[in-house]
């Protein structure tokens, strides 16, 4: 059918033909399925018993169903790139066909996990922006050499600036030359310590040991070594043994984020092309590349946490228009620069938005007393009550006497965290930009074109109305979709956001009397 | 063009106006309904578990109920008429404007040049008493207004103006 079309009608461009996927990843997709499977593998394997386990038959029969799938993947997978559209069909019992009109595509993202890089192969990533949608709307093509993922991605990204030239016009111009926004110095790897990702790898880490532990019911007691080491420090007082234990867990914290900072952000350079295309890379082992179209682009975010403000470090990340800001994987997407000096992270803000000075650092209006008070009695009441509860819990006899004892000594520490969670609310508009903060332990400001805000919702709880505070949102198609200006006035809020898009809150405003 | 139109850079106070148009009264009755199998189900597990066992539990679990069961009828008399009192929408020539909450309430305005998509929606206890709750989402995962509790007509009629109203302005959606 499509070749009768194809001759009843010539067009310049070849006809389409269906093109498989590399087929190196016959080797590459069952070493992936293996590794990732091979945490439950090990310990299955080791802690079944006996030598022929139910456990051990049904952990390799889903190793070998995994790596059928790979195969199966790519032995079924077609796809092909029309004038309009991006296709892929694949499936064996469940056939599937995946359509993305071309004009919708926002983001091509190549990325290359070692597996890939081993053979010199790319997974290439197609998202079109639809936010609510989640994996639904993406179309990934894994995978395809390197060579062709390139070829793709300035395909797939230039159609839109071709069509809209009407004419082919003498393209002469030199070679797309780049522009370096910026590129990681290896020096700032000290920032690493200070973003939390170690805690949370440590927390991870530890909440899947748990799981396995739990899976397989193996009790600490009985694994010799956490036995040895349990009955040595068991010995010790607490007050020894907790300062002890949060040593140990800085340490290795800092040890994992120093680790994750080097495989990520390795050679992490954002560049410009001269189409306008803001095209990030980084990585040490899985190299990832994330293209922006600078029409997508919103705004940006800093984003300080509180060990990093302490140092004058932060990290800064792209408001773009679909790219979906996910986990862990894709959280990467919009990243401008990792953990660095603060300074250099509102320099390569402005130099993405081509702006003279990112409008971020603009000095920012702060909000009411009343939100400091909100602030305060959120933040010590809620310590209280857990006290509360903890001494409920030692009368009760569930809990020993020293938590809630902790609880009380927290109070300070909560008061001074609603302190500065108000000394960083802040909003103002500058420049076309809407700029709020907010946040202690992580303190974010983010600028958002104005012209991106696409509506408005104003919350209101009963304590805030009495305080006469709201809560103002601006809702964007980009990044979290939402960006609050917190506990600002009640009528603060509505002449900002009146301010920030003209024409469109005015008409349901009236005076207070 | 609707709506009292306030410079607000010549005042110092200004707030939100409710929207236009209140919403059904059925859906007074229709909130009360809705919200009777949740306490009716917290109130026959503890119910049961005071009943069932040979050594029932001490006199907190009789606490326990007498307590749920004024909580239940303070919200069940409380909460459907508030509601009412605070769900009001409005459309203008460019925008999309709700009010809603009780406790908590919160506005939403949408220009109609963003608008993606109009739902109706009908649940089971929508279907008993006549009414629809109708979606009006953007490109913004943050941004859907839903308007609760109308009438079927209303709703539909409502649904009908704003694709009208959206396929007329042209606009970048996102």
């Amino acid at each position: 059918m499509s070749e009768l079309e194809v001759a009843a009608a010539p067009s310049l461009n070849e006809p389409p033909e269906w093109l498989r996927l590399n087929g190196l990843m016959v080797i590459v997709s069952p070493l992936k399925e293996v590794v990732r499977a091979a945490v439950p593998l090990v310990v299955v394997f080791f802690a079944g018993g006996g030598a022929h386990s139910w456990g051990q038959w049904l952990s390799l029969l889903g190793v070998a169903l995994l790596i059928a799938r790979g195969v199966t993947h790519w032995a079924t997978a077609r796809y092909r790139i029309t004038d309009d559209q991006v296709e892929l069909r694949s499936g064996l019992f469940n056939r599937k066909t995946r359509a993305v009109p071309r004009d919708r595509i926002r983001t091509v993202d190549i990325t290359s996990e070692w597996q890939h890089r081993l053979v010199g192969l790319s997974a290439l990533k197609i998202g079109t922006g639809r936010q609510d949608k989640g994996k639904d709307d993406e179309l990934v093509l894994d995978a395809i050499t390197k060579a062709e993922a390139e070829r793709l991605r300035t395909l797939l990204l230039t159609k839109v600036a071709t069509t809209t030239s009407t004419a082919p016009s003498v393209v002469d111009e030199p070679a797309p030359a780049e522009t370096e926004l910026v590129r990681v110095d290896r020096r700032w790897t000290r920032y690493a310590p200070f973003t939390l990702s170690g805690i949370a790898v440590v927390a991870a880490a530890f909440g899947t040991v748990w799981h396995f532990a739990n899976d397989l019911h193996l009790r600490p007691d009985d694994i010799t070594i956490v036995r040895t080491v349990m009955d040595a420090v068991g010995t010790e007082s607490p007050w020894l043994l907790i300062p002890g234990a949060i040593v140990v867990l800085l340490l290795i914290a800092t040890i994992a984020s120093v680790v994750g900072y080097i495989l990520s952000y390795w050679n992490f350079s954002v560049t410009r092309e001269a189409s306008g295309t803001l095209h990030i890379r980084h990585g040490l082992l899985n190299t990832r590349s994330v293209s922006i179209e600078e029409a997508r682009l919103r705004g940006v975010e800093v984003k300080e946490t509180l060990p990093l403000r302490l140092v004058q470090g932060g990290r800064a990340t792209a408001v773009v228009s679909g790219l979906r800001t996910g986990r862990g994987d894709e959280r990467g997407g919009g990243l401008l620069l990792p953990a660095a000096p603060v300074a250099e992270a509102h320099l390569v803000a402005a130099k993405a938005l081509r702006e003279p000075k990112d409008p971020t650092t603009a000095p920012l209006t702060p909000h009411p007393r009343a939100a400091l008070r909100r602030r305060l009695t959120r933040a010590v009441v809620s310590v209280l009550a857990l006290a509360v509860v903890a001494w409920i819990g030692y009368q009760l006899d569930i809990l020993p006497f020293w938590v809630w004892i902790l609880f009380l000594v927290l109070t300070p520490f909560a008061a001074w965290l609603g302190y500065d969670r108000y000394r960083s609310l802040g909003h103002t508009l500058t420049n076309g930009y809407l700029v709020t903060r907010s946040g202690s332990l992580v303190r974010e400001t983010v600028a958002l074109r104005s012209d991106g805000i696409i509506g408005w919702r104003v919350h209101a709880s009963y304590f805030q109305r009495r305080a006469g505070l709201a809560t103002l949102v601006a809702t964007t198609a980009a990044g979290r979709g939402g960006y609050h200006v917190t506990d600002a006035g009640m009528s603060q809020a509505l002449a900002f956001a009146d301010d920030a898009v003209p024409d469109l809150v005015a008409q349901f405003l009236e005076r207070t009397t | 063009m609707h709506g009292l139109l306030v410079d607000v850079s010549e005042t110092t106070g200004v707030r939100l106006r409710a929207p236009r148009h209140p919403i059904s009264k059925k859906a007074i009755p229709y909130w009360t309904v809705r919200a009777l199998p949740g306490w009716i189900v917290l109130l026959v597990i503890e119910v049961l578990v005071k009943v069932l066992p040979d050594d029932p539990p001490g006199a907190w679990l009789t606490v326990a109920i007498v307590v749920t069961v004024v909580l239940a009828l303070v919200h069940l008399a409380v909460m459907p008429s508030w509601r009412y009192r605070v769900h009001r929408w409005e459309v203008t020539p460019t925008a999309v404007y709700t009010q809603s909450g009780w406790i908590d309430q919160e506005w939403r305005v949408a220009p109609l040049s963003r608008i993606q998509t109009v739902d109706t929606e009908r649940g089971p206890f929508e279907q008993m008493f006549g009414l629809a709750k109708v979606t009006v989402t953007t490109a913004s995962a943050a941004g859907p207004l839903h308007i609760h509790g109308l009438d079927l007509d209303v709703a539909r009629q409502l649904v009908d103006d704003l694709t009208a109203a959206t396929e007329a302005s042209e606009g970048d959606a996102t």
